[in-house]
């Protein structure tokens, strides 16, 4: 993973090896739900926002450049951050209800002959921006921060009513050994509001 | 391969047409999966192959989640079929289901053959692979690819700068003129220097106009100057769209532009600015060429580096493609060696399992199951070999129920002649008596235990013991001579039983066993005492016929002799007709007694066959006895007649005088004994008559008993011989006649005594049919 901070937990494996009949079942519940809840680390900071009948979505990933991100950028790979936004609504004793989602995706490709990061942010595949900078620190700003950004309208929320607005990020490419396919998020982050028209 | 039971019928509501075989009866769909096998390791080889040609970000992502996904699909697959083959051994073992530890074994045999070599293939390879990508990096080449990348993308960075310079000082000089009203050509002259002085290649001047629209600020070209060693632009718009960029304020106000006809054009814009500093009034782009080789190095040296960065980057996920190349090679193996395994003990499993549901069938008496063959190889002939024992077995079973029903028919026809004998045996007047082999008495029948005086406590014990009493001591030394004797033939041997001589007639045989030594001893005999009875009446009616004849005849003229001397001396002096009439006298009376005497020799001699009709007995009885009532005041006649006495077959003359006579007799020894003194110190005699229904033997017994001095035993056998008498007046024929009459009825008649006192004649005859 390009990110830190997906902690590794350790699984007992002698209840499973004891009762191999339970254990392929505990296997495959570890394998599809414990690992990506894993990697899945709360580094981004969120920040909800209702102006004018949108809801305008602020968020940060930290730590996203590391070295080796650092490192892969600068091989001149294509690198996007992919970020799916959920608006959320919790619902007591049941699974919470998705109001609304989109996906928003930065993605910087570095020329090493001309020295200059060629950026871009799409949000569910179309182009918002595209631009040539020289500055790594706008580059950076550009791929991991986006400020108030009219995701969704207000107007399918209940007033008064608690929401909370969910944010899963993604780098590629993928750096690790194995690629694991039902990787949800290498990061995440959360922020809860309560809708006030 | 698999053999099926001929018996086995297809399931409820399933045609046999459309049961579809298992797989492992499908060569068509064990093709198609050896293919599909097949078909996957020449795609890996392939992929593998061409990995070199894909790009790294390619390889790390879809390819690798690709494998992985394969990975993660045969390791389910194997934990699948391990853990089912773990459950099914473990309810196999619950059930006591038998061979479920032989496949269980079977497989992790299997799977240990194959486990071993390839998790080491695995693990050398996946160092191998591991060791092969640390060497893709070292630092000489990280050296000098960093510092080629450096060198290429500073001298870009140098041009850039430098037209960025020949930029802005050409803005400046133009700065406050109004390009809109100036002479083109005065703008043109002072340019031309820069372009001239080699400075730059190309330098663009374009004015600000104002759109009327939006009021935004746009630029359109007023002059460029180039030089002629400067390839022809293909694409103009992209100074056009650097002069509104740098316009609009934008950061970006350099780029670099590669040329259709070769090497790149280094562009930098830059504003002319306004009089006093106000609002631009125009942008100046100039561009730097670069020759096609410089650019295509520079190109290539990057492409280089970015090349090698990237696969430094992206060292993991390919050294994790290629080591999953390696996984799922190793799981393939595992999969399909655990699958052969199953595979393998299924095909071997079933027949096994069939033939032994065979052998469990024919223990269950199914003696018609059958295995049906469905391959020439050893199961199939081990199959053919099970079929022919079960068909062995069915004949021998037929056989052995035929044999068991033929020696139950005989056993019953032997148990049925055993019976008919037995009850022969047992009927039958003649005894007989068998003496196992071991010298123990096996049977005494009836009539033997009748003569011979045994009971049931003989069977079983020693001949030589119970042949040892000493009235049957003579039966016992016939037995011993029995080995020495060479004639079985029959010999006559007195008993004395109960003060009786029984004349018996015995015929002992030693059984001869099949191909052994003796197996016992049978006596026959037979009571021949009657029999010797009747030949000696016999003899004496002969006897009393020629005596009776010889002296009837000079009886009479004895007689007339006597007469006519009697009469002759009537005239003769006293003292001699006295003596003659004396004489005489006695003369005629003892001829009067002895033509009485020879009258009953005569009879006894000439005694007329019985003329047998059914006779009631107690009516007769009570007809005889009547004679007697009043008679005589010192003798009482009883009647002690059974309730129920059936018909006997009798002449009723010749039975009424047989009870009279024996009547007669007791009254008169009753009476003589009374003169005497003799009969119950002087009461009064009795005599009782008396029947008796023996149903077991079929005879009806007459008794006639008195309660007079009796008989002494060594006179009783006597009694009945001819002209044997106990009184002084007798022809001693009386009971010689009732013996002879009971006889020639069949019958017999015994003397025995009466108690304590007096004696008892028993007439024995048979029932009437």
């Amino acid at each position: 993973m390009l990110l830190r901070g997906a902690a590794g937990r350790g699984v007992s494996w002698r209840g499973v090896l004891t009762n191999l009949g339970r254990g392929v079942g505990v296997t495959l519940c570890a394998l599809l739900v414990l690992v990506p809840a894993l990697v899945a680390a709360d580094l981004v900071r969120v920040r909800p926002l209702h102006r004018d009948g949108q809801i305008f979505v602020s968020f940060e990933l930290t730590d996203a450049f590391s070295e080796e991100m650092r490192a892969a950028i600068r091989s001149g790979l294509p690198t996007t951050f992919s970020y799916d936004v959920e608006l959320r609504r919790a619902i007591r004793f049941w699974f919470d209800s998705t109001v609304a989602s989109t996906t928003v995706a930065a993605s910087v490709q570095y020329d090493n002959l001309t020295r200059r990061y060629h950026l871009s942010r799409t949000q569910d595949g179309r182009v918002d921006t595209s631009e040539v900078v020289d500055n790594e620190e706008t580059a950076r700003d550009t791929m991991t921060t986006f400020d108030r950004l009219p995701l969704f309208s207000a107007t399918p929320l209940e007033a008064n009513s608690e929401y909370y607005l969910r944010v899963d990020a993604r780098t590629r490419p993928h750096n690790g050994w194995f690629a694991w396919p039902w990787s949800r998020a290498t990061a995440s982050g959360s922020a809860k509001f309560t809708f006030i028209p | 391969m698999s053999p099926t039971v001929r018996s086995a019928k297809p399931p409820f509501g399933a045609h046999a047409g459309s049961i579809r075989p298992p797989f492992r009866d499908n060569p068509r769909l064990i093709l198609v999966g050896i293919a599909l096998l097949l078909a996957a390791l020449a795609a890996m080889v392939v992929l593998a192959e061409r990995s070199a040609e894909l790009s790294p970000d390619f390889l790390s992502g879809a390819v690798l989640y690709a494998v992985t996904a394969a990975d993660l699909t045969m390791l389910a697959a194997l934990v699948f079929v391990l853990a089912r083959n773990v459950v099914k051994l473990l309810v196999e073992r619950r059930r006591a289901l038998p061979f479920a530890r032989f496949r269980a074994k079977l497989v992790a045999a299997m799977l240990g053959l194959t486990l071993i070599p390839a998790v080491l293939v695995l693990i050398v390879g996946s160092e191998l692979i591991r060791n092969s990508a640390d060497r893709w990096f070292s630092a000489p080449v990280d050296d000098v690819l960093s510092s080629a990348n450096a060198v290429a993308s500073g001298y870009y960075h140098d041009r850039q700068v430098t037209v960025s310079e020949h930029a802005d000082r050409i803005a400046g000089s133009l700065a406050g003129v109004d390009l809109a009203a100036a002479d083109v050509g005065a703008v043109r002259d002072l340019i031309s220097t820069e372009v001239t002085e080699g400075r730059v290649e190309l330098v663009q001047v374009y004015r600000v106009v104002a759109e009327s629209d939006d009021g935004r600020a746009d630029v359109v070209p007023v002059v460029d100057v180039a030089t002629s060693s400067l390839p022809q632009a293909d694409a103009p718009v992209s100074a056009d769209r650097l002069a509104s960029r740098v316009l609009a304020g934008s950061a970006e106000s350099w780029t670099v532009e590669p040329l259709a006809a070769g090497g790149d054009l280094v562009r930098a814009a830059a504003l002319v600015p306004g009089p006093d500093g106000g609002a631009p009034l125009g942008v100046v782009v100039a561009s730097s060429h670069l020759t096609g080789d410089v650019a295509d190095h520079s190109r290539r040296i990057t492409q280089a580096y970015e090349a090698y960065s990237q696969l430094r980057v992206l060292q993991r996920p390919l050294q994790g493609v290629y080591l999953s190349f390696f996984l799922m090679v190793t799981l393939l193996i595992l999969v399909s060696a655990t699958w052969m395994g199953v595979y393998i003990a299924k095909r071997i499993m079933r027949p096994v399992h069939l033939l032994s549901d065979g052998a469990r069938a024919l223990e269950a008496g199914q003696l018609d199951h059958r295995i049906e063959p469905e391959t020439a190889d050893e199961f199939g002939s081990l199959v053919e070999a099970f079929n022919s024992m079960a068909g062995g077995l069915a004949v021998s079973q037929r056989k052995l129920e035929r044999s068991q029903a033929d020696l139950r028919r005989k056993n019953v026809e032997v148990e049925g002649r055993r019976r008919y004998i037995e009850t022969i045996l047992e009927r039958i007047a003649t005894g007989v008596v068998s003496i196992d082999a071991d010298g123990t008495v096996g049977t005494v029948n009836r009539a033997a235990s009748r003569l011979l005086g045994l009971t049931e406590a003989a069977v079983g014990r020693p001949a030589s013991e119970v042949f040892d009493r000493a009235d049957l001591r003579p039966m016992g030394a016939l037995l011993d001579s029995l080995p020495a004797a060479r004639d079985p033939s029959a010999r006559e041997v007195a008993l004395e039983r109960e003060g009786k001589a029984i004349h018996v007639a015995v015929a002992a045989t030693t059984l001869q066993r099949a191909g052994a030594g003796g197996g016992g001893t049978v006596m026959v005999f037979d009571d021949v005492t009657p029999l010797i009875r009747a030949q000696r009446v016999a003899t004496w009616r002969d006897v009393a016929r020629r005596l009776a004849h010889e002296i009837r005849n000079p009886l009479t003229p004895i007689q007339l002799c006597a007469e006519r001397l009697r009469r002759h001396f009537s005239t003769a002096p006293r003292p001699a007709r006295a003596l003659v009439e004396e004489c005489s006298g006695t003369i005629v009376g003892e001829v009067e007694s002895l033509k009485a005497l020879v009258d009953e020799f005569s009879q006894f001699a000439r005694m007329p066959a019985p003329r047998t009709v059914p006779v009631d007995l107690h009516a007769l009885l009570d007809d005889a006895l009547r004679l007697y009532d009043g008679l005589f005041d010192d003798v009482r006649i009883d009647r002690a007649f059974a309730p129920q006495v059936p018909a006997v077959r009798a002449d009723p003359e010749q039975l009424r005088r047989v009870v009279i006579n024996l009547v007669d007799n007791a009254i008169e020894v009753l009476r003589g004994a009374a003169t005497g003194g003799a009969v119950n110190n002087g009461n009064r005699g009795l005599v009782v008559v008396g029947t008796a229904h023996a149903a077991a033997d079929g005879i009806v017994r007459i008794t006639v008993a008195d309660n007079g001095p009796g008989i002494p035993p060594g006179d009783r056998d006597k009694l009945f011989m001819p002209y044997y008498s106990t009184k002084q007046r007798g022809s001693g024929l009386g009971l010689a006649i009732v013996r002879r009459i009971i006889v020639e009825h069949g019958g017999n008649i015994e003397v025995g005594d009466n108690g304590d006192r007096g004696s008892t004649f028993t007439v024995e005859l048979p029932c009437s049919a």
